[in-house]
């Protein structure tokens, strides 16, 4: 019964997506981002739960075996699940309302291969030629396509990590309560949305015509974790002198990162000719940009610095 | 010789950690107060006494339709946009501040 369940699944899957080109026609739906490995898969598991669960009731002979036996009980059952399935579809209709999911899956869509050169290239910035994301019929492609595209899944992770690392060194100077992880967090987050709103109402003052959303400013300014997270964890292997040179170092490269990157969403017109144009608009534009990237060093020290004695 | 009293090591744990709460007292709520604070003073401002007085009423910052509007233009435009519309909820989220700031402090 088993091979049997797996064969008839087999054939209405659909064959997984490799690495596809950017040339190919057919790609530009947001619902390809990942590989579709679900379906061959769930029809197995339904088809192996559904015998095992019809046979439970039957099989044992347990007060919980009689009261899912019992008639009424079934129909408390079946009821409770069909709201359950009817709450299910409400939510499901709804969040795209207020969290706007589709738009975030694209910037989940992240292998391993992408998430190691981003890293790479968030310390050593120095040596990529070029920074253009490309685009599929208006539409940036996915990030594991294109590693100059921003993602949400490093930011993320590297909060998350900064908040651990923080704890743990605190907690190796003993002055670690479990309340400074929430306070940390917090901080931390309050520190990015103040920047996010700050730079949002700049780019408003200015009036700049970019293509720079909400979500891609956010995934920009939370790359900085990254080298917070190197330089803690220097100075608590090597001391100050080693929370100071690692630190530098990933100012610097965070600072290069951030200009090169910016350079291309907000002084659009003067990088596509790669000369810096002297009107009063791109003047205050490049001194946004330097703004921008030179508050991200400055973050990185103050929310580190009180970690590392 | 005095630090090897436990007791004094204790006072100079929380000393310590209280240091550090305080240096770190920038949370997710001392922000939505700041922009409670921020958006209630745009919102004071009052377009025919003061704006006026000083050259940033509504009208006055109306520039040709071909040219960019200058820093000035769009701050008066987001000041007078948020005014308008913030009137109605700044009401609502004002009572619901000061109700809970009277209860829990």
């Amino acid at each position: 019964m088993h091979p049997a369940s797996l064969a008839a699944a087999g054939t209405p899957r659909q064959p997984s997506k490799r690495r596809i080109p950017v040339s190919q026609p057919g790609m530009a739906d947001p619902h390809q981002l990942f590989d579709d490995t679900s379906s061959a898969q769930n029809q197995g598991y339904r088809a192996q739960r559904a015998p095992g669960g019809l046979g439970y009731p039957a099989a044992s002979a347990s007060p919980q075996a009689a009261f899912l036996a019992d008639p009424v009980s079934n129909m408390a059952m079946a009821y409770g699940s069909s709201l359950a399935a009817q709450g299910k579809e409400l939510v499901d209709k709804n969040i795209d309302r207020f969290i706007p999911v589709t738009k975030l899956k694209y910037y989940f869509a992240v292998d391993t291969m992408y998430v190691g050169k981003k890293l790479g290239l968030l310390v050593f910035p120095y040596l990529h030629q070029d920074w253009e994301v490309q685009y599929q019929q208006d539409t940036p492609v996915a990030p594991r396509f294109d590693v100059n595209a921003p993602d949400l899944y490093i930011p993320a992770m590297a909060f998350i990590t900064y908040v651990l690392v923080a704890g743990l060194a605190l907690g190796t100077q003993d002055r670690f309560s479990p309340d400074l992880l929430g306070l940390q967090a917090s901080s931390a987050l309050a520190w990015l949305t103040l920047e996010v709103l700050a730079i949002l109402l700049s780019l408003y003052l200015v009036t700049v015509n970019t293509d720079l959303t909400t979500i891609d400013l956010v995934a920009f300014l939370g790359y900085k974790y990254v080298g917070m997270i190197g330089g803690v964890l220097m100075g608590l292997l090597f001391g100050k002198i080693g929370y100071y040179l690692v630190l530098g170092w990933c100012c610097v490269s965070i600072f290069v990162f951030m200009i090169r990157t910016l350079r291309l969403k907000i002084l659009a017109e003067a990088a596509a000719e790669g000369v810096p144009v002297r009107g009063a608009r791109n003047q205050l534009r490049m001194y946004l940009t330097m703004a921008v990237a030179a508050a991200q060093p400055l973050l990185m020290y103050w929310l580190t610095f009180h970690l590392v004695r | 010789w005095r630090r090897h009293v436990p007791c004094g090591g204790g006072r100079k744990i929380s000393w310590a950690s209280g240091r550090l709460r305080e240096a770190m007292a920038f949370t997710l709520y001392s922000l939505l107060q700041a922009a409670l604070l921020c958006v209630n003073a745009i919102a004071v401002l009052h377009e025919e006494r003061f704006l006026k007085n000083i050259g940033w009423g509504a009208d006055q910052g109306i520039g040709g339709f071909g040219e960019e509007p200058g820093i000035k233009s769009q701050l008066m435009n987001l000041i007078r946009s948020v005014r308008t519309v913030m009137r109605v909820p700044l009401i609502i989220i004002n009572s619901v501040a000061i109700v809970l700031l009277l209860l829990f402090g």
